[in-house]
C-alpha cells in the first residue's frame, strides 16, 4: 500500500472522528450548562439526582458507558440494536463530557462574589437577567481554559470509539497496520491528533482573547 | 378508553403488517469479522474490506442471493455483538477448539497449526532450545490460550524466562525484530503473512498444536448454520473456494474443504 493510499484510506476516519468530536461539542457544551443548573436546583431530590448522574459519569471509565450504551437497550429490553451503533456512541460522549462541562461551568459561577447578586438585586435586575447579562459572561471568560482543556481531551478520547468498532482514525490505523504490518498508520493517526489539537489550541486561544476585553 | 384500544390495535396491525413485508425482502446477511485479522479479514492495498472470509461470506451470499452486510467488530466484544444480532455470525477465523460447546459450528473449512518463529540466527531450533528464552504472544488468540492451558503447552510455557502478550502481532513482530523477544508463539498463517517478503525468519520444524477454523453461530441458528454449509459445499463443488483460495497463497495449503 502506498503511502498515499494509506493516507486517503485513513482521511475517511478523519472525518469519522471529527464527525463524533464536532456533535459531541456541539450536545454536551449547552447540555452541560443545564446539568450545573439542576446541581443548584432548589429542590434536594433534582440536586441529589443530578450529583448522583455526575458521580456516575465520571467514577466509571467512558469506554464503559459506550459499550453499556451500545448494548445495553438489546440485553436490558431486548430492543434491535441495527443502525445503534454511531447514536449510541454519541449518546455515551455527549453525556459524559456534559457531566464534566457542568462541573466547570459550576466552579465559574460559585466564583461570582455573592456581592454582585446584591447589587444587581438593588439595581432592580430579575433574577434571569442577573444571571445571563450579569453573572454568566464572567463565568464564559473565567473557564476558557478549563474549557480548553477537556476539548482537547475529547480530541484524543475520540478514539475510544474503537470498542465499538466504529471506522475512526484510530480504528483504521489498527486495522491497517495489522494488515501492512507497518506502524506507519500510527504516526499518521498520531501528527492527525496533534494538528487537530494544534488547532483547537489555536482557535481557543482567540477566544479567550477576545474575550478579553478589560484588560 | 374504546378509542385507545381501537389506536393500539391498528399500530399492532401496521407492525405485524410491516414485519410480514419485510420478510418478503431480501435476507440480510450480516458478516461479523474482525479487521485486524490478515489474510482472512482485513483492509486490503486499495483500502477495501477483503480477506478470504469476506470473499467466501460474499460468495454465500451471491449463491443464495441474499444482501452482504459487512460488520467488523472489536474482536472482544464478539460475543456481545453476536448475542444482541448486530450480526449473525463470527466468521473471522475463528478456532473452535476449545470453543466447541459455545457456539453452533459450521463445517471447518481450514486447518492451522501453531508455531514458534524465531530469527534464522538465533541457534534456537527445538522447543527446548526454548528454556530460559522470551516469547511473545498476541492477546486472545489461540496460541496464547494454548500456552496457558494445563492440557496444552502449559509446561513449556513455564520454561520461559517470560512470555510477553501483545495487543497485535504486529506490535510483537516488531519487537522480534529489534531483538526485544528471542521467540513468537503464532498461527502458521498469521506467520506466514508477517513473514512474507522477508527471509530472516522461520518457524520451528516442532508444532506446538493445531486447530480447525469454522464458522460460529448463535446456539439456536440452527436453520441458517445448516443454509451456509450447504452454501460451502456447494461453493467448493463450482470451484469458487478454490478460486478464491488461490489469492491468498499464506493459506492456501491449509483451506480442509473438499480435500
Amino acid at each position: 500500500m502506498t503511502f498515499s493510499k494509506m493516507f486517503s484510506t485513513m482521511s475517511a476516519g478523519m472525518w469519522r472522528t471529527f464527525g463524533i468530536f464536532a456533535l459531541t461539542l456541539l450536545g454536551s457544551l449547552p447540555l452541560g450548562m443545564v446539568v450545573a443548573l439542576l446541581r443548584k436546583s432548589r429542590f434536594a431530590v433534582v440536586r441529589g439526582l443530578t450529583r448522583a448522574f455526575i458521580s456516575v459519569m465520571r467514577g466509571t471509565p467512558l469506554m464503559l458507558q459506550l459499550l453499556v450504551w451500545y448494548f445495553g437497550p438489546y440485553y436490558l429490553f431486548g430492543w434491535s440494536i441495527r443502525g445503534w451503533r454511531f447514536p449510541s456512541l454519541l449518546v455515551g460522549f455527549i453525556l459524559n463530557y456534559a457531566a464534566y462541562f457542568a462541573e466547570i461551568y459550576r466552579g465559574g459561577i460559585e466564583s461570582i462574589p455573592v456581592g454582585q447578586y446584591e447589587a444587581a438585586e438593588v439595581l432592580g435586575y430579575s433574577k434571569s437577567q442577573t444571571f445571563m447579562r450579569i453573572i454568566l459572561p464572567q463565568v464564559i471568560k473565567h473557564i476558557m481554559p478549563s474549557v480548553t482543556n477537556e476539548v482537547i481531551t475529547l480530541v484524543k478520547d475520540t478514539s475510544l470509539a474503537f470498542t465499538l468498532a466504529y471506522q475512526e482514525v484510530f480504528s483504521l490505523a489498527k486495522q491497517i497496520s495489522a494488515s501492512q504490518t507497518s506502524f506507519m498508520p500510527f504516526v499518521i493517526a498520531g501528527v492527525f491528533y496533534f494538528v487537530a489539537n494544534y488547532i483547537v489550541e489555536f482557535g481557543m486561544g482567540r477566544i479567550e482573547k477576545a474575550l478579553d476585553y478589560y484588560r | 378508553m374504546k378509542k385507545l384500544f381501537l389506536m393500539l390495535l391498528t399500530l399492532t396491525m401496521v407492525v405485524v403488517l410491516f414485519a410480514s413485508v419485510s420478510a418478503e425482502e431480501t435476507f440480510v446477511f450480516k458478516h461479523g469479522f474482525d479487521l485486524d485479522y490478515p489474510p482472512y479479514s482485513y483492509i486490503d492495498d486499495n483500502g477495501e474490506t477483503n480477506g478470504f472470509d469476506v470473499e467466501m461470506a460474499k460468495a454465500v451470499c451471491d449463491y443464495y442471493g441474499w444482501e452482504y452486510e459487512a460488520v467488523p467488530f472489536n474482536w472482544d466484544a464478539k460475543d456481545l455483538e453476536l448475542n444482541a444480532g448486530s450480526c449473525d455470525c463470527i466468521w473471522s477465523g475463528f478456532t473452535i477448539n476449545g470453543r466447541e460447546d459455545d457456539y453452533l459450528w459450521s463445517i471447518p473449512y481450514s486447518d492451522n497449526t501453531q508455531m514458534i518463529m524465531v530469527k534464522k540466527d538465533s541457534g534456537i531450533e527445538t522447543l527446548a532450545d526454548l528454556a530460559g528464552k522470551v516469547v511473545g504472544v498476541q492477546t486472545s488468540t489461540s496460541a496464547y490460550d494454548l500456552l496457558n492451558d494445563e492440557e496444552g503447552q502449559a509446561e513449556l510455557c513455564k520454561t520461559f524466562k517470560s512470555l510477553e502478550v501483545y495487543e497485535t502481532y504486529t506490535i510483537a513482530f516488531n519487537d522480534l525484530k529489534a531483538g526485544a523477544v528471542d521467540a513468537l508463539a503464532i498461527d502458521v498463517t498469521s506467520g506466514n503473512f508477517l513473514m512474507s517478503g522477508q527471509t530472516d525468519y522461520e518457524f520451528l520444524d516442532e508444532e506446538l498444536g493445531s486447530e480447525q477454523y469454522a464458522i460460529g453461530f448463535r446456539k439456536d441458528d440452527t436453520e441458517l448454520r445448516d443454509k451456509i454449509n450447504d452454501a460451502l459445499m456447494a461453493l467448493v463443488e463450482d470451484g469458487t473456494y478454490d478460486k478464491i483460495g488461490q489469492k491468498y497463497p499464506e493459506i492456501y495449503d491449509y483451506l480442509s474443504l473438499g480435500k
